[in-house]
């Protein structure tokens, strides 16, 4: 709507507390409200792709806590004065993408976080769908990036030595009713390039035995699939790293200077790095970022999601993605969250939707996760709480517009901004990246290729997934093959040890669950994770005090209790 | 390929009692551990309390299970220490047990298999703890390895959720550390743990016992910080009010232990839902002949001699020939939690039956009876503290059984 049109409605509606402007083919919206929901609302009301290339809703919480963003507790000068072609900020799953996706040409490429590993953020805080693109117009960004990258996973998996299942989702209708228009809509996605087909009750009886007797009919995209989000993510930043580029975590982004409109220096707590492109992928931070770059044209507004793990025991809940849909579950902004089988095999739960104020709180609270638990015994009997194992939360990097902002610079020249991922983004990461690496080529003008590009990352076995004389053959090389660390997910000490090996490793327990799963079982590490601990110390050589659980802070020892001296 | 008349799975006290009562029954005999020494958790619990029952003595964890380690090194049992089964498999005659350890992937036949494969700790978010997922928050046998076999510190401001006995032990084990253990918190509105644990590790070190109180919430990204404390009503439901927040860099849980039987239910043993342990027969045969149950994951135990007995029951019937299989079952009433042995084999002897059961409530004077179908009172016993935290133990002669039985125990006055 015209903005005078749209500051009318804003007086009358909010006592003139609220303005919007427009500048630099933006809007903006300025003000103080006290209800968070006011201001969130606003934001979405004053979308308008047409005019606008976004909201930068600038509106004040009044009673917004201060959020105390976890920043690294360190400071060097490693990172002074260097001179890079392409700086990435974020190693989430774009940023590890595109540093992918920038090594095949001969560039310098950096990627810092501010984390100590990669996906510490939204890319591992999320259910590992490859999705079909059911759920998305056709004419969006979103759906255009899903359509390019959805057929790419096969050979992708394979480059990357990950796994990836095309299982395909079943969504489950209640309402006999709505079958005449879910066939319709079959048969316009399946035009659109998203194969989509009816399933009738006697059918979905016979593939999914345990789903409730009220279900009426299901549709199937074939085209879905799940991996391991954060596995993925990895994998990319060690094909990265095997082919040239750099990662710098415990890195973070302070300030930049900006010089005739382009970005000279990038000021971080490990020096001034100086680049000659940027590469916004800062996820939740993406709009502050853009904003130290003179760049802001979108705003993020941080959107939690919940998720449930279940023990392997129910995995025969379902072998594939499923939810079940009512009609009042049309038109909100997620799907209310399915029931997947993860790649590895366990039942996952969710997501749910929460707007909140803070970029980083991932804590769960009891009421989201029972409602979770409620809705999804909608579709199966099998479920219920004490198969529930653990629960995590993650937040989306959601704009106004639910729409990516992938752009290079408006107003400051060596920026590109890959912001607004949020789902599907794990799908698209693999043609977000190419488009995002072209408007870099763009900008830097003359690259040429890397010859030496080995799309292969460098892998290690996987006992779980090899046979008995395979895992003998192994053993035989490497005898630490043999010896099970963890109980319930069967991970054997030379696949830690294996792990370790890595420079992007970090000595913590988590980056170690993450890579090879040992504490991801039933037991939550309550048997194995002192052993990993032990592991981690004698391979990297550092005293056991200083291995953490996750983050740089998170102490699991005070040291030694037998005095000072040596321990054997 | 090797094969064994019977193969123990597990090296904590139920398989070593097992394998050497197989052993002693002239049986050949094989034992398997995960771990590089034989002993199972009580390798870690360098408290003492062990064996009152079975050596009549106060020994540590460690030096209870030395006892057994002594006798087995003497025998000709086979032990195979950092050992992993991986797989069981029916075969035409017998058990293929499939394993891995740093010589390979091996296989064995067995005639018999001994179950000892013990429990797991209820983890935070089991209990539906809400937070982040900071450090500082772990179980109380995590925390007893961290201090008790890699010598770290843990806390400085510890809190323990559970008044289960290990969260006991750890309250007194980490105040002896040093930290300053803050409080203990127990949902249910009687201690968990046996009461001398309460007396020794809490009263004595002036750690007070909040009961009907849990901790509902973790604050911290990074490290623990701080937690919330609430009471909760009769059905353990938070009461709103009551809502405290606690400073601490420890939470330790010991919120209950959850018998382990990946391995067996995947063999299609039947399983109780009281025990989560697999049913089993006076003799602890479960419902696949020749595949016996002993120790904690069969039932949680409070007493190791107890998984000593038991185990002693399993080994020394898996050397037996089983002759013939008729079952009656064994029912409780709404007072009792549980029974272990939940059916009888009348085919065979059953003139020393133990019976391990499990009170649901609190009684200063109770009495425990046997019926038979016909309500006839076969036995009848006298208890006094009757409480969920202890096992009833029973010697009881059921040769005569011809049908179900059933065991009630009501409050007496």
């Amino acid at each position: 709507m015209k903005i005078e049109k749209l500051n009318k409605l804003l007086a009358s509606k909010y006592n003139g507390k609220v303005k919007a402007y427009e500048k630099d083919q933006t809007l903006y919206l300025e003000g103080e409200l006290d209800n968070y929901q006011d201001i969130i609302d606003i934001g979405y009301l004053s979308v308008d792709k047409k005019r606008y290339l976004g909201v930068v809703n600038d509106i004040k919480y009044s009673k917004e806590e201060v959020e105390h963003i976890r920043i690294p507790n360190i400071k060097t000068t490693k990172l002074d004065n260097k001179h890079v072609d392409v700086l990435v900020i974020g190693a989430g799953i774009s940023g590890c993408s595109i540093a992918r996706e920038l090594s095949k040409y001969d560039l310098s490429i950096l990627v810092v976080d501010k984390e100590n590993d990669v996906a510490m953020q939204g890319s591992s805080r999320n259910d590992g769908q490859i999705h079909a693109g059911v759920d998305l117009k056709a004419s969006c960004n979103k759906f255009k990036y899903l359509i390019k990258a959805n057929p790419m996973y096969e050979q992708l998996s394979k480059e990357l030595g990950i796994k990836f299942n095309r299982c395909g989702q079943y969504v489950f209708f209640k309402e006999g009713w709505l079958r005449p228009f879910v066939f319709g809509l079959c048969v316009v996605k399946s035009i659109q390039g998203v194969p989509s087909y009816i399933i009738s009750k006697k059918h979905i009886k016979e593939k999914f035995p345990n789903i409730n007797d009220d279900i009426k009919f299901a549709m199937c995209n074939p085209r879905a699939g799940v991996l391991s989000p954060y596995k993925y993510t990895i994998a990319y930043a060690e094909n990265a790293i095997e082919n040239g580029a750099e990662f710098s975590l415990n890195t973070y982004v302070e300030s930049m200077n900006i010089v005739d409109d382009k970005i000279e220096s990038v000021v971080t707590n490990q020096g001034v790095i100086y680049p000659r492109v940027v590469i916004n992928a800062a996820g939740v931070f993406a709009d502050k970022i853009a904003k130290m770059a003179n760049d802001q044209h979108f705003t993020i507004h941080p959107r939690k999601g919940t998720e449930l793990i279940l023990d392997k025991k129910v995995k025969d809940i379902t072998s594939s993605i499923m939810a079940v849909k009512s009609i009042k579950d049309f038109g909100a902004h997620t799907k209310g969250g399915g029931i997947v089988r993860t790649i590895d095999e366990n039942i996952l739960l969710g997501p749910d939707a929460v707007e909140q104020t803070f970029r980083e709180d991932y804590s769960t609270n009891l009421s989201n996760v029972e409602a979770l638990i409620k809705k999804h015994q909608a579709s199966t009997s099998l479920l219920n709480k004490g198969a529930v194992i653990t629960y995590f939360s993650g937040i989306r990097a959601s704009t106004y517009e639910e729409e990516y902002y992938i752009h290079s610079g408006i107003n400051t020249k060596n920026i590109v901004n890959c912001a607004g991922i949020q789902s599907p983004g794990l799908t698209t990461a693999p043609s977000v990246a190419i488009d995002i690496v072209k408007m870099t080529i763009d900008i830097l003008g003359d690259v040429k290729e890397n010859k030496t590009f080995n799309p292969y990352r460098k892998t290690h076995p996987i006992l779980n997934d090899l046979s008995y004389e395979q895992r003998d053959e192994l053993i035989k090389q490497n005898p630490d093959y043999g010896v099970m660390v963890c109980r319930c997910e069967e991970i054997s000490k030379q696949e830690i040890i294996d792990c370790l090996e890595s420079s992007l490793t970090p000595p913590t327990i988590d980056a170690i669950k993450r890579r090879v799963r040992p504490g991801m079982g039933r037991c939550q590490g309550s048997f194995c994770q002192g052993v990993v601990a032990k592991i981690i110390s004698k391979q990297r050589n550092i005293p056991l005090e200083d291995v953490v659980k996750g983050t740089m802070d998170s102490k699991i020892t005070y040291g030694s209790n037998k005095g000072s001296g040596k321990r054997g | 390929m090797d094969n064994y008349d019977v193969v123990v799975i597990g090296g904590g006290p139920g398989g070593l009692s097992s394998s050497l009562k197989a052993y002693q029954n002239n049986k050949k005999v094989l034992l398997i551990e995960r771990e590089d020494k034989l002993g199972g958790i009580l390798k870690q619990c360098i408290h003492n309390g062990f064996g009152l029952i079975t050596f009549k003595e106060q020994l540590s964890g460690p030096e209870y299970v030395e006892r057994y380690i002594d006798e087995i090194k003497k025998s000709n049992i086979k032990t195979l220490l950092s050992t992993f089964v991986l797989d069981i498999k029916k075969v035409k005659n017998g058990f293929l047990i499939i394993f891995s350890n740093s010589k390979g992937i091996s296989k064995v036949l067995a005639d018999n298999i001994i179950f000892a494969t013990g429990c797991r700790e209820r983890s935070a978010k089991q209990v539906f703890i809400q937070g982040d997922r900071c450090s500082g928050v772990l179980t109380a046998g995590l925390s007893q390895y961290y201090v008790n076999i890699l010598g770290e510190k843990m806390g400085k401001e510890v809190v323990v959720l559970g008044s289960g006995d290990i969260g006991l032990i750890m309250a007194r084990r980490l105040s002896l550390e040093g930290s300053h253990v803050k409080a203990a918190y127990e949902i249910k509105d009687s201690p968990s743990g046996l009461n001398r644990n309460i007396k020794q590790c809490l009263e004595d070190f002036n750690i007070p016992l909040y009961l009907s109180m849990t901790v509902t919430k973790t604050f911290g990204k990074d490290k623990l910080e701080a937690i919330e404390v609430a009471k909760v009503d009769k059905n353990m439901q938070v009461i709103e009010g009551t809502r405290e927040i606690i400073p601490c860099d420890c939470l330790i849980l010991s919120v209950g232990l959850i018998p382990e039987n990946e391995l067996i239910s995947k063999l299609g043993v039947e399983m109780s839902k009281k025990t989560s342990g697999p049913v089993v027969d006076g003799q602890m045969m479960t419902s696949i002949p020749h595949i016996y149950a002993s120790g904690n994951c069969l039932h949680v135990n409070d007493l190791v001699d107890y998984v000593s007995e038991a185990s002693v029951i399993a080994g020394d019937n898996a050397s037996k020939e089983i002759k013939e299989i008729e079952y009656k079952n064994i029912t409780i009433d709404e007072h009792l939690a549980y029974c272990v042995p939940q059916r009888i084999n009348i085919k065979t002897s059953n003139s020393k039956t133990i019976m391990y059961l499990r009170s649901r409530c609190k009684m200063d004077k109770a009495e425990l009876k046997i019926l038979d179908s016909s309500n006839s009172e076969i036995y009848k016993k006298n208890l006094m503290f009757v409480n969920p935290a202890e096992t009833i133990r029973l010697e009881v002669n059921l040769d005569n059984i011809k049908d179900d039985i059933h065991i009630t125990l009501n409050e007496k006055e």
